[in-house]
């Protein structure tokens, strides 16, 4: 029988909160952590003594102050010097990027490639070159706390294991294991859906909601799901596939291998299809084609009808089915969303549950086009944050 | 929850024509209320009289539920209550700053406190994210559409207003900058304001309001979420006060 945590890990617990805290609020004063954290004023003193003299936070003199008695110490994220390697890989692009402690972007590359399958071992080089060059220039003192990598694919969770990438055409893709003997480095990987939403969750449009649907719009459609606060990541990761919900039995074959699914008739393709404009014309198409429907053509306005209905459907079972706080459309389903809610609110209104429906807010993403790639940022800093004071960092 | 502006029993005539009749409604913090309805049912004659332009012949109106006389734009502002009208009112000749605080300068002495203004305006803009704009000491003619829409708004959540009314902000934009117009309607609502959005446009009041309020002829036909509704109920209601 076990009599409850010990002194250390109480103290490990607390060490983390409290990075956890400078980290997504950026620089706040000793005052205000001593009350979200409810500790007393001489504990929050010691824990930031233990984290300054790892080199993970700084402390200094607030630069204005009003108010009686003696300036609380303002305490910041060790933005500069503390950092992971974030990766992204995308049906569009490649990103790398060094990501500091605060979730501040220090550098970032990227390749851009058209739509459509992409071998692993190119993705791997590209990275890994990517990661040399970023390591270049780091200053003597800077603190690698990890590696994280987005793919858009069915990822196992354990070890980064692609299982499925049907928009790259990765069949069983032992990406986590490749990349991480080529950094020399654990990459922890994850799908790119999933890290949108986390990222979303912890600094973004949702950070004040437990129950987060995030749903990404390119060539097929991703979902990550946050549910009480945590990701929801299924038996061995694979939780989230709405795309490949069968909504339409009678509708057309999906790269999956089933017919009908949910990404035949809102992913891109199946939008430029219907408004008879090339498939492949990728998110400028949307743009282009969401233009066409504003100036009245009949055929644009139809496909995105459509779009907007099915939008509607799916989210309405996904509603009633999870029970979130929030939905945010991400990628082109936010160009769609904004173009056609009357149609997705309209079928949503109809089909979901009312006790589901009326608290339900529905969003775009905060934090912009690097959404997985911050994801994975925050992946990567999840060993550090749960102990800071380990060794090895 | 208390609405932060509350209209009762509102009549607004000119001359023989009775613009208002009975009108209530009501915007409450953290939501945007679209107001919508058809060319002269008197969406811009109740907007008027919710920024003083046009004072109300009779009823009540109601600031965060007290009783207060609203005879003029400047008691509206002194309540915090702004207007971001159509054209703008936007001057040209002018750089970002300089608009933002026309008429209400920020003064040090004698001279313009430039330094306090310029560090307002920038954190203002960086409050609402807006990324767009390169520089705020750039001449507005310069901006585009969309970027002067977002000056227009800059300038209404500057002076900690409470409520802000937008009238038709994403008419003569392109689809684009419809889009991040409205993100920032939105992001105006969730920093805790109360958002009026007059728009003829129901995927523009659909994708951000939660709340609809419907004008068929001068009277309210219903103020109802936008969770209740379909579109065609909306438009059902738009042109012909009711809907089955």
């Amino acid at each position: 029988m076990r009599a409850g945590p010990s002194q250390d890990e109480i103290r490990r617990y607390n060490l983390g909160a409290l990075l956890r805290h400078v980290h997504i609020l950026g620089p706040t004063s000793r005052a205000q952590l001593t009350t979200l954290m409810g500790l007393n004023r001489s504990t929050i003193g010691a824990l930031t003594a233990d984290l300054a003299a790892a080199g993970l936070i700084r402390e200094e003199q607030p630069r204005s102050h009003r108010g009686a008695g003696r300036p609380s110490l303002v305490v910041s994220p060790a933005s500069d010097l503390v950092y992971v390697l974030a990766f992204s890989v995308r049906v569009d692009r490649v990103v790398a990027a060094r990501v500091g402690l605060g979730g501040v972007v220090l550098d970032r590359r990227e390749l851009i490639h058209p739509r459509g399958a992409l071998a692993a071992a190119e993705v791997l080089e590209t990275l890994g070159g990517f990661a040399t060059e970023m390591r270049r220039t780091l200053p003597g003192t800077a603190i690698c706390a990890g590696a994280g990598a987005a793919v858009s694919g069915l990822v196992r969770a354990d070890d980064g294991l692609v299982s499925l990438g049907p928009n790259l055409g990765w069949h069983d893709e032992p990406f986590g294991e490749r990349l991480t003997g080529l950094l020399g480095e654990p990459v922890a990987v994850g799908n790119d859906a999933d890290l949108s939403a986390l990222a979303e969750h912890t600094r973004g449009v949702a950070s004040a909601c437990s129950d987060v649907l995030y749903l990404h719009g390119d060539v097929g459609i991703g979902c990550g799901i946050i549910s009480g606060g945590r990701l929801l990541r299924g038996h061995e990761g694979f939780a989230g596939e709405a795309g490949h919900m069968v909504v339409n039995p009678a509708g057309k074959p999906c790269s999956c291998g089933s017919a009908g699914c949910w990404e035949t008739e809102i992913g891109e393709q199946a939008l430029l299809a219907a408004a008879g404009r090339p498939p492949d014309a990728g998110r400028a198409g949307i743009s282009a084609l969401i233009d066409a429907a504003s100036r009245g053509d009949t055929e644009a306005q139809g496909s995105l009808r459509a779009a907007g209905d099915w939008l509607g459907f799916g989210v309405a079972n996904l509603v009633n089915l999870l029970n979130p706080q929030m939905v945010v459309f991400g990628g082109t389903l936010r160009d769609v969303y904004l173009a056609s809610a009357a149609q997705v609110r309209g079928r949503l209104n109809r089909m979901s549950l009312r006790a589901s429906r009326d608290p339900l807010k529905l969003r775009t993403p905060a934090l912009g086009e690097d959404l997985p790639l911050l994801g994975a940022a925050e992946l990567a800093f999840t060993r550090l944050l749960a102990d800071p004071l380990a060794s090895g960092v | 929850m208390q609405p932060v502006v509350e209209l009762r029993g509102i009549n607004k005539s000119f001359g023989p024509v009775h613009v208002l009749r009975d009108v209530n409604f009501s915007a409450y913090p953290g939501e945007v209320t679209a107001l919508v309805g058809d060319n002269g049912a008197g969406k811009s004659t109740l907007v008027k009289c919710i920024g003083g332009i046009h004072p109300a012949d009779s009823g009540e109106y109601l600031f965060e539920g007290r009783p207060v006389q609203v005879h003029s734009p400047r008691d509206a502002a002194a309540l915090g209550v702004e207007i971001v009208y159509q054209d703008l009112a936007l001057c040209d000749n002018l750089d970002i700053v300089e608009n933002m605080f026309l008429g209400r300068e920020h003064t040090r002495g004698l001279v313009l406190d430039e330094a306090s203004m310029e560090q307002l305006a920038a954190d203002t803009l960086a409050s609402l994210s807006v990324r767009t704009v390169r520089s705020i000491r750039q001449k507005v003619s310069s901006l585009s559409g969309g970027q002067r829409q977002t000056v227009a708004i800059a300038k209404a959540v500057l002076w900690n207003s409470k409520v802000v009314v937008l009238d038709e902000p994403t008419a003569a934009l392109g689809v684009a900058q419809t889009a991040q117009v409205l993100e920032l309607v939105r992001r105006l609502a969730d920093s805790g304001l109360a958002v009026v959005l007059i728009s003829h446009n129901m995927n523009d009041v659909f994708a951000v309001a939660d709340r609809i309020a419907a004008l068929y002829l001068g009277r309210m036909a219903a103020q109802v979420p936008a969770a209740a509704v379909t579109h065609s109920q909306v438009v059902e209601l738009i042109t012909s006060g009711a809907s089955s």
